[in-house]
């Protein structure tokens, strides 16, 4: 058991300490468990792993020093005291800090999970002892991923008045069985891509009766948690898997957005050679500026060693250019969804699959050919590498406020639409994170501030600007 | 006054490009004797320096050297003995008789079409929008009042619009920053232009009043950068003013004027605002400051970057790219910040975020891009060590508190055009680069490839704003719709023979997006 904790790490990879258990047939529901205290209202893979969770979560608080800071500043007040959360995001170590910061907040919550296979058991057993109502583990059936979320929209006497969602699944879910528990919702705070397109839609039909905060596209999300985090994981993700020398090789990026940029910068940090494919021309001129070539798959497809793709689109690199690509060329999918490679299209008979290490198959043409698929096409960071805790203290933080925002407005300060964060709220995230680095923010004095026609705490920006 | 210093600051860039063209063998090397005694209109130095800085251009014209001359004083339009006589006072014709024009010197200007050929060879985009836009004219019936910067990039964006089928009639924003020679080149095809370096204040209005009431011209766009156009016509002639069905306005000051006048309800036209355009801010502020930061110290100072200290005061775009090119060069960046979001990405970039305060003893050079005022005080230059260098990359020369260095303690010496040495009573000396003002207008070059991306984007506001359909527009400041920054963009891939993918049907429809885009939502950081 030691050597499992020594070498814990907070990835969640499939080796997680938790997915050898010998009760691993039974499903959690069909299982009566209790926490130390009598509590019963949870469902998860296994209680007693609550010991390594909660040792999981401490060492994710060292890491995410804004949700503590925040706990500390704000537990007199109590700011979230009568908001009724449902939550629905992954649940991992990061999660448990947020959900137990909202608690000490004032928060009453019941949280599942937004994806079957991320929930970190430990960790969902952990809260569970603390009294936390959470429905969640990792291996979930279809079937079993609706019944956590109804657990946490519709239970007796529960009245909640807040959603908390990374995809949307929960607000649809709600709004589709339960919609006059969904009138007296007082705000979403939705975090993914995905999840803030759906709203986007509900809106554009009139449907939206209640208002949204769009967490995704705020300025500490886009610029700090999906520039950073690829940029940390993307080398780490490829060298956990593949063991691959960066220096020299030929890696194609497909998609300059904030994911992209993270990677090329961090691959070109390593001497990789990296060109980049794009559709849009703002993004490509960048590219350009910023030392890359920009070419089409078309172009490269034969000769480059390494592809990855993060552009948020399907179908990017279809069978075609995999036909086309060398031995041993690695692909890989930096973005959020996993129909970017076309996967199925590999799955014929011609060719052959091999499963080499967790997450690493090789794909074999006719030929002898082979390449090498990581994940499945699934997102790389979560399946093979981790999330660095700190720039999800950012996302966190976000979120935190952002429920804390909409549950203390005023009547009628949302209407029924969704919204960016405001900027005041997003310079409040980034300071928070600001002692870690030791870093030091120098301060206007009052003859600048009236010179620039700003006030001493900001906001220090016009809300157009791009930073 | 503002301009005056802006002014100084297009000096010597605009002095150093055709210096530059002279050296490349293009005209003969013998200059007019009047050459090394005459002003060029440049800041107030001691006398001695101003012989000195002379001696060493003329020492430095002698090599063959590619970087000869571009931080002296020379332009070859400056020398003339007809300076004295204002060209208000001159009566002067093209080769075709056309006379409604008002530069220094008509002469100049075979030599002003071999600088405009040279820019245009930069400025792919604008020389791409010619061609295709040529058979449409999208400007027919346009009649613009352009007031700009004249110089030879500026150059090729109006004859631009003349092909596309405006009428124009030009003016420049700033009293030094003109090329008489890209001017003189102007007049000569024909366009009326009313700009030389060195106007006097009165001279200036003069020729704004030129190009915007004369005869029986009635203007319907303004093209402005300052704002003094726009504030001129609104002032003076405000029934000519409410035929202008738009303004298009380039730099900060500008649309700050605007937005003051949007809030108290005076702006009864529609204006775009061209400065905070995604191609303006992520390309021209970031890439030129990147492109010229490094050769603007060592053009000057000629320092060795790497191990150096350097500590960089704002990190907004400009700061970015500072500190990208220093940190590149190994120099260890630090950078101070008011905004805790722009801190935190300096922090995530790895450059430690201090206070002035804190490092202001050891740090081996200052570069200021805040936009705010006095953020190296004379309190904190007092506890600068020895051989520090001081610079200023923001808009306008109120960051370093140079007037408090004007005090009869300190001893000012003129090492080179525009370094100073300024010598505390103890000996200890700091090195300010260009009295404060802007780098890279004073001291380097802003690549024309970046300023074609701006160009080419008030090239298109204009063409939007007069195409637009009646009541599109209505009295307010409105951003560069996305589709055209993209167009912007994509006019300047073929230059890196960047080849842009294109979305599949399925995949549009996946995305929900057209294939012509726009393809990122309004609030889209970039």
């Amino acid at each position: 058991m030691n050597n499992y904790l020594s070498h814990f790490t907070l990835s969640k990879n499939s080796g997680s300490y938790s997915d050898s258990d010998s009760d691993d047939d039974v499903s959690p529901r069909e299982r009566d468990q209790e926490s130390s205290k009598g509590f019963k209202d949870f469902c998860v893979k296994n209680i007693r792993y609550a010991t390594i969770g909660r040792r999981e979560i401490e060492i994710a608080e060292q890491e995410m020093p804004a949700l503590i800071s925040l706990r500390k500043r704000a537990s007199q007040d109590k700011p979230l005291k009568g908001a009724h959360i449902v939550g629905c995001t992954h649940l991992t170590a990061q999660a448990a800090v947020l959900i137990e910061t909202l608690v000490m907040l004032g928060a009453k919550v019941r949280w599942c999970a937004c994806n079957i296979f991320s929930t970190q058991n430990e960790v969902a057993a952990a809260l569970a002892e603390n009294g936390v109502p959470v429905y969640a583990w990792k291996g979930e059936g279809e079937q079993d991923f609706w019944w956590c979320i109804e657990k946490c929209v519709a239970e007796d006497g529960w009245k909640p008045n807040l959603i908390l969602d990374d995809g949307g699944d929960a607000t649809h879910f709600m709004l589709k069985y339960h919609p006059a528990v969904f009138k007296k919702i007082g705000g979403i705070v939705e975090e993914s891509v995905t999840g803030v397109h759906r709203l986007y839609q509900l809106s554009k039909t009139g449907k939206l009766c209640v208002p949204a905060m769009n967490v995704n596209d705020s300025v500490t999300k886009q610029k700090f948690d999906n520039l950073y985090s690829c940029r940390e994981s993307i080398l780490d993700g490829l060298k956990r898997t593949t063991d691959v020398m960066f220096g020299g090789k030929s890696v194609s990026v497909c998609g300059y957005g904030e994911v992209g940029k993270g990677c090329a910068a961090a691959l070109k940090g390593m001497g990789a050679i990296v060109t980049v494919t794009e559709i849009d021309p703002i993004c490509a001129l960048q590219a350009c500026m910023d030392g890359f070539r920009v070419q089409t798959i078309e172009d490269i497809a034969d000769t480059a060693d390494v592809f990855i793709t993060c552009t948020g689109n399907r179908n990017v690199i279809t069978r075609k250019h995999m036909d086309k690509m060398k031995n041993g060329a690695v692909v890989a999918n930096m973005g959020h969804s996993n129909t970017e490679i076309e996967v199925s299209s590999l799955k014929t008979k011609d060719l052959v699959w091999e499963k080499v290490r967790s997450q690493v198959d090789h794909i074999i043409w006719q030929d002898g050919k082979r390449i090498v698929l990581l994940a499945e096409g699934r997102l790389l960071n979560y399946s093979c590498s981790s999330v660095p805790s700190f720039v999800l203290s950012v996302t966190a933080c976000t979120q935190a406020l952002a429920l804390i925002e909409m549950f203390n407005a005023p009547e009628g300060r949302y209407k029924q639409d969704v919204y960016l964060l405001p900027k005041k709220m997003d310079e409040y995230v980034a300071s928070l994170h600001l002692p870690q680095f030791n870093a030091h923010l120098t301060e206007l004095s009052d003859d600048q501030a009236k010179y620039l026609g700003l006030q001493k705490s900001g906001p220090f920006k016009p809300a157009y600007y791009r930073y």
